[in-house]
């Protein structure tokens, strides 16, 4: 069993006073709390500063704790002394309204586990019915699997009470279909997945939010995409069909003649399946083709010398403007 | 197994809410009065509230429960954490055009 070091979990010295420890805790949890960290050790490093504020946080835990000693050498496996809590009282119950929210470590049911598992042992026992926790938990999924649909694996851990009231730690494998056109940050919800319920009580959901991975070609808005289409000039410029990539496969886009550099034009319910299916936005990226032969210097040269073309005209036009109206005053 | 997506739509009564988050009457109340969820209808006996209200409700309670915040705190965090978290998406989005 590994040995925790609650002080060093806090940041705290041991002679640290009850204040300072609450301060310590207080700061970790904000810092770390699954609902603000999105980093995926963040759950586990908040459980950590949890049970450290646990034992801390109570004088006699506290007590019982720093009689314990120092971590054992470096590798080895920690047993606490025999008889190791004589002598301390132990009061109260645990200190969060939902003891079951949190699966606290082996070393941590070592020490006060008993005492737990007495009181949860009473509560399994009392006729009490109440509908199991929902749990909530997220799943990455690629833009794809929104369009088509998806199966996902999900492995759950899920604390559990057993019947004598032991806490265990069960691991679920769940498949998941996730439906069509779910978009990001979008919940779905799994009928009866989550913590079994109390006596007759009915089992808790299960929440899953959806997060999509940034998608290569596409920018998701809502329902709908938006692609950068490069285009050749004389496509823009003489108009002409060509070919786009969607998530349903590649197809054809009528690009209208004159079209300007950031034209959007819209292929209407290629976006991701909804009531009313999103749409695909194309913005038009005019590329030029480089001048690296003698064909392609001389067609550019044809073009600068029969296009009458100034792209800058109306630009000079309101700087003239400008000029002028500052001359006056 | 196939999951639902929850709906925007509001259809749960205030008593629905409050045995699908597993809170109080009291709790959702303030939770209502502070704006953390939206509500439709003009008093609690005429309340709808949404399927995603649920799991909002739930995220601030936990907030409220694990860092000792109170109603006006978590509706606070709540803001200011859709506010983080829609510039991270005007963030990833000008990443991709460049």
């Amino acid at each position: 069993m590994e040995y925790k070091d609650y002080y060093s979990l806090l940041g705290v010295e041991k002679s640290a006073t009850q204040d300072e420890i609450k301060r310590a805790y207080r700061k970790l949890a904000r810092k770390y709390h699954p609902d603000l960290n999105k980093e995926e050790d963040a759950e586990a490093k908040f459980k950590d500063v949890s049970e450290a504020n646990e034992v801390l946080s109570d004088p006699e835990k506290r007590a019982a704790y720093d009689q314990l000693g120092q971590a054992p050498e470096h590798g080895a496996d920690f047993q606490p002394p025999p008889n190791w809590d004589a002598g301390f009282e132990f009061s109260g119950g645990p200190t969060h309204e939902q003891p079951n929210a949190h699966a606290f470590s082996d070393f941590f049911e070592s020490l006060y586990g008993q005492r737990y598992q007495q009181q949860r042992a009473e509560q399994a026992r009392a006729r009490f019915h109440a509908k199991g926790e929902d749990h909530h938990t997220k799943v990455v999924i690629d833009l794809e699997d929104s369009f088509h649909g998806a199966t996902r694996s999900i492995v759950l851990k899920m604390p559990e009470l057993s019947l004598d009231g032991h806490l265990v730690v069960k691991e679920r494998k769940l498949e998941v279909t996730i439906p069509k056109g779910v978009r990001d940050g979008q919940n779905i919800r799994l009928k009866g997945q989550g913590a079994p319920g109390l006596g007759d009580g009915a089992a808790g959901d299960l929440y899953i939010e959806i997060a999509l991975k940034p998608h290569p070609l596409f920018r998701v808005e809502g329902v709908d995409l938006h692609l950068e289409l490069p285009v050749k000039p004389w496509e823009a410029a003489l108009g002409g069909k060509v070919k786009v990539p969607t998530l349903g496969g590649i197809v054809e886009l009528k690009v209208p003649a004159a079209s300007q550099q950031g034209r959007k034009l819209r292929l209407k319910g290629r976006g991701l399946p909804a009531q009313t299916p999103g749409d695909v936005y194309v913005t038009l990226q005019i590329a030029l083709p480089p001048a690296d032969t003698e064909k392609s210097k001389e067609l550019y040269e044809t073009m600068a010398k029969e296009l009458d073309f100034d792209p800058r005209e109306n630009l000079m036009r309101a700087a003239q403007k400008m000029n002028q109206a500052r001359a006056s005053t | 197994m196939t999951a639902e997506i929850l709906s925007d739509e509001p259809v749960l009564t205030l008593d629905e809410l409050c045995r699908a988050c597993g809170l109080t009457e009291l709790t959702v109340k303030t939770y209502v009065e502070e704006g953390v969820i939206e509500v439709r209808g003009v008093d609690a006996t005429h309340w709808r509230f949404s399927q995603v209200s649920v799991v909002r409700i739930q995220k601030a309670w936990r907030l409220e429960r694990d860092l000792h915040l109170n109603a006006p705190g978590v509706a606070l965090a709540l803001e200011l954490m859709s506010r983080i978290e829609e510039l991270e998406r005007r963030l990833q989005s000008r990443a991709n055009d460049v």
